[in-house]
């Protein structure tokens, strides 16, 4: 029976690693939504990748009943969000459909960045936070410590938080009995016209786009044409339900204040952006719901396979990946050096990472990802603004007369031993100071203006080798400023190679280049000639090393007739050249510029 | 081609080489070298034609060891098999260390016509590292001995780019063995083989760099040709024309059997090897010697083969085979050279011929 005053809708919003998709797991089995033999290890991330990262990439949602102590049956509704700062977006919207979010504080670790950030982000959707303390259990557990943080550093009452063990199963039901006494019931109003929000799809190959829904007035049933309102796409819809653990419930109807799922023969995930409102199109609502944001991607780089012959490969990957993900984006692109491929623009570092990953692991491709750009802003001599992220498109200097580079805030959370390296780090990539807290004893939160491309290239990485592990960090872009950019470019035998070229500030061009020409002579295998490799601004040389003349590739011996060898050594030779780039005479192995591009020390 | 050429593998030694990979065992006992001469002959016989024989060649391991009586006997044994051309080479691997005038005039009487002595280097200290069982004055009177028997083909194996050898070194060596005024030369550079005392000891060994070893490579070449051989393949030299015809019918892919434990054949367009073992060659000498079941060679590997094998040597391949382009480029580069219709590598070609090759065929 619809009754909204028994519905709840919540979230769980955590660090990364503080126990919540094995919080949401025992809630499912608590009450009995799912049996605990068919408790996948936490459920709620079905990726692979997620798994093994232990991160959700994709939000996910689900509906379970709960008999709560007060005698009542409630439907509850989790909305799962991404956990990485990339998704900032992602998670925002499904606050937006929430009216609680659970706050899982580490009871070993205490608040970090991404506790506050998405706390600060849950405060500012208006919804209830429930603090729980989970990892009871661990013997270094300070539950009394991590009280007083949520209180300290967030500012919400914790006294009554929920001590829990998620791993063992220790007080679940007291985060139950929390959510449905302290989260609202949502409000809305079923008879008024449709407004709902779109906070996740997924492509599916029978139904087309199944796009999940928080109803926030008006009902939506079987038959009704919806309309998108930012794309203006209408469909017709075919089902709609709500969110079992394991399949899609049908149901006639959702209505206000309801979680559920609609399907509509929709082929293109574009057409259902995340934040957008649906609505009917004979009874539209007048306003859609405010803060749709069009995902803007901030990184982006060149995607190569390694092998040339497999770009059509390479291209059904993509497809296939931008089904589910409608935040990828790609167009072809032509590389002298490494032919064929793709500039695909990401909304972060990690989701470069995760597409890269998938593309590797899931359709079996060996790729090479050209190093990772922002998108510039040059106002040209004759006044034009131009924006670009790839390096082939930079102008020349002369026709510049003022280049600005995207800023991010930065918020990094670390242990109090580490914030002279840390400050001393963020100085080196150009950081500006801008705060620091002391969260209590042990932690300082330090606040940074940054160029976004010192923290694309390898800045979280080096940042957890520099405080063992320890720190956390978020950033929201908060705009362009001015900068000193050259664009370097990598020459092989006076021949520029495309892929390799970036654009650096300019005081990072020399150590940089020389970086990268030596990464270059270290791993271009000898060839039948001397070889320079250049760093070049301009026509300017920078920096220059050979790759010295092959002297030595010979069989000397070819006994008693036994030719095999030579013959397995043509074979291998005929392996190698699959993945090796010619241009000109110089033929250089997928590996090197893999070897190059894969930044794995600071420079 | 004139005929076909046989090989007969006798993978027995006094005691293993420091470098040695090849298949040959120490120890073996006078039992089980009858048994092998017995498996050989099987194997000989189970070749239905009877094709004329261009050359011969008994290799190893140390063939020496066989005894001068399994050798003749097996050589003996294989007239009566093939036709053995009158002037057909027939070789016979040594080590100075296990042969007398005796048993050189011995081989001389039952046919062999040419030595080819594995002399190494011409410095006892050297020849003690790399393991060898001789010393530079066993080298000597061995090929005194040869010349005494009526060898008038000898060739003398050295091996070069030795761990801690300087060029002087290398330059004694030669002159040490240009003063034995041997007929043939085969200089190896030393080739780190997994499976060798070596290859163990690497980390502490000191092995000269390319730069190092194409220096002496340089020095060889040099010294070689000032002595009046002819560089006619890589590690290759000859005075007077004397080729290894034997090697030469490697390289010109004719036709060939081998007999004996691991080794190779080339026969009807096809290629084949035996057992790799004494024992599983022993108790199945035809075993997998199934030339009827190998595969044939297709088309675009016999081009690359004339091309890998034919490049081997100074005469180099009929400049029709590899396509223009590259070979402009390698000329341009000084590692390949025009002879007539043909295309060759030059010396420094030589040195990275794999990669050349390479740049040709693919």
């Amino acid at each position: 029976m619809y009754d909204i005053k028994k519905i709840r809708n919540f979230s769980i919003i955590a660090h990364i690693d503080h126990g919540k998709s094995t919080l949401a797991d025992r809630l499912l089995e608590h009450t009995g939504a799912v049996e605990k033999r068919n408790l996948e290890e936490q459920l709620l991330d079905n990726m692979d990748l997620e798994r093994e990262r232990g991160i959700t990439i994709k939000a996910r949602a689900v509906r379970f009943d709960y008999k709560a102590e007060d005698g009542e049956t409630y439907h509850l509704n989790l909305i799962d969000t991404p956990g990485h700062v990339d998704f900032g977006y992602e998670v925002s919207r499904s606050l937006t459909a929430c009216e609680g979010a659970v706050l899982i504080v580490d009871a070993t670790q205490g608040v970090q960045a991404q506790t506050l950030a998405n706390a600060y982000m849950a405060v500012d959707n208006d919804l209830e936070i429930l603090p729980v303390i989970n990892k009871i259990d661990l013997p270094s557990a300070d539950t009394e410590m991590a009280k007083r943080e949520v209180e300290d550093i967030i500012g919400i009452p914790a006294e009554d938080a929920p001590c829990i063990s998620a791993k063992m199963g220790l007080n679940i039901k007291d985060v139950l009995e929390k959510i449905v006494s302290d989260v609202p019931a949502p409000k809305g109003d079923p008879a008024k016209p449709l407004k709902a929000l779109i906070f996740d799809s997924y492509y599916d190959s029978y139904k087309g786009v199944v796009v999940y829904i928080r109803v926030m007035d008006g009902t939506l049933s079987v038959g009704d044409t919806v309309q998108m309102m930012h794309t203006g796409a209408k469909f017709d819809v075919v089902e709609v339900g709500t969110l079992g653990a394991f399949t899609l419930d049908k149901k006639d109807c959702l209505k206000a204040g309801e979680v559920g799922y609609f399907t509509a023969s929709i082929k293109n995930i574009g057409d259902t952006t995340v934040g957008d409102t649906v609505t009917l199109v004979n009874d539209p609502t007048p306003e859609p719901l405010p803060g749709f944001k069009k995902a803007q991607p901030m990184v982006f780089s060149g995607i190569y396979p390694a092998d040339g012959s497999k770009y059509g490969d390479l291209k059904d990957a993509l497809e296939k990946l931008q089904l589910n993900d409608a935040s990828l984006v790609f167009e072809p692109e032509t590389s002298i050096a490494l032919g064929f491929g793709f500039r695909a623009g990401f909304l972060g570092l990690l989701h470069m990472e995760i597409i890269d990953e998938r593309l590797e692991r899931e359709f079996n491709l060996d790729l090479i990802t050209t190093a990772p750009s922002v998108i510039y802003e040059l106002v040209l001599t004759d006044g034009e603004i131009i924006h670009v992220d790839n390096p082939s498109n930079y102008p020349d200097p002369q026709r510049i007369s003022e280049a600005r580079e995207p800023i991010v805030k930065a918020s990094i959370i670390t242990p109090t031993e580490y914030v002279g390296s840390v400050m001393q780090f963020c100085l080196d990539r150009r950081g500006t100071y801008i705060d620091m807290k002391y969260l209590d004893t042990t932690r300082a939160e330090l606040i940074y203006e940054m160029p976004l491309n010192e923290i694309v290239y390898d800045f979280f990485d080096t940042l957890k080798s520099k405080t063992k592990g320890y720190a956390s960090l978020d950033y929201e872009p908060i705009g362009y400023r001015k900068s000193e950019l050259v664009k370097l470019d990598i020459l092989l035998n006076g021949e520029l190679i495309d892929a390799l070229s970036f654009i650096v500030h300019a005081d990072r061009a020399y150590s940089r280049g020389r970086k990268i020409v030596e990464k270059l002579r270290d791993n271009i295998p000898r060839q039948l000639f001397e070889l320079p490799v250049q760093a070049a601004i301009g026509g300017k040389v920078i920096a220059r090393e050979t790759v010295r003349a092959m002297r030595k590739d010979v069989l000397a011996k070819c006994y008693g007739g036994d030719i095999t060898r030579k013959k397995k050594l043509l074979e291998k030779q005929k392996e190698g050249k699959k993945r090796m780039r010619s241009f000109g005479s110089v033929q250089v192995p997928s590996e090197a510029f893999m070897a190059v591009l894969k930044m794995d020390d600071e420079s | 081609m004139n005929g076909i050429s046989l090989y007969l593998h006798i993978p027995f030694c006094v005691k293993k080489c420091n470098y040695c990979a090849f298949y040959s065992l120490p120890g073996v006992t006078e039992a089980t070298k009858d048994a092998y001469l017995d498996a050989l002959q099987k194997q000989a016989d189970s070749f239905p034609e009877h094709r004329e024989v261009c050359s011969v060649y008994f290799g190893g391991g140390t063939p020496s060891l066989f005894g001068a009586e399994r050798l003749r006997t097996m050589l003996d044994f294989l007239r009566t098999r093939f036709f053995i051309r009158e002037d057909a080479e027939i070789t016979l691997e040594v080590n100075p260390g296990t042969v007398d005038l005796p048993f050189l005039e011995s081989l001389r009487k039952a046919g062999f016509n040419r030595l080819s002595i594995g002399m190494q280097s011409g410095c006892d200290k050297e020849l003690a590292f790399l393991g060898r069982i001789h010393t530079a004055d066993m080298v000597r009177s061995c090929v005194e001995n040869a010349r005494q028997a009526g060898f008038d083909n000898i060739s003398l194996d050295l091996i070069f780019a030795l761990p801690g050898q300087s060029a002087e070194d290398l330059a004694d060596s030669l002159r040490t063995a240009f003063a034995l005024a041997p007929d043939h030369l085969s200089v190896y550079s030393l080739q780190l083989e997994e499976g060798t005392p070596f290859f163990d000891q690497r980390t502490s060994l000191t092995f000269p760099t390319e730069e190092e070893e194409e220096g002496q490579y340089k020095l060889l070449c040099a010294l070689a040709r000032e002595a009046g051989y002819e560089h006619y393949e890589i590690s290759s030299f000859a005075k007077d024309g004397r080729y290894s015809r034997h090697n030469l019918h490697y390289w010109q892919r004719g036709e060939y059997l081998g007999f004996g434990a691991a080794a190779h054949s080339h026969w009807n367009g096809k290629r084949f090897s035996n057992h790799p073992d004494l024992e599983g060659y022993i108790a199945d000498p035809l075993g997998c010697n199934d030339y009827k079941k190998a595969e044939r060679i297709d088309e675009t590997e016999s081009w690359e083969e004339d091309v890998m094998l034919g490049l081997r040597t100074s005469f180099g391949i009929p400049a029709h085979l590899v396509p223009a382009l590259p070979v402009e480029r390698m000329i341009a580069l000084g590692l390949m050279e025009r002879r007539g219709e043909n295309v060759a590598l030059t010396e420094t070609g030589f040195r990275v011929s794999n990669a050349v090759i390479g740049q040709l065929l693919l």
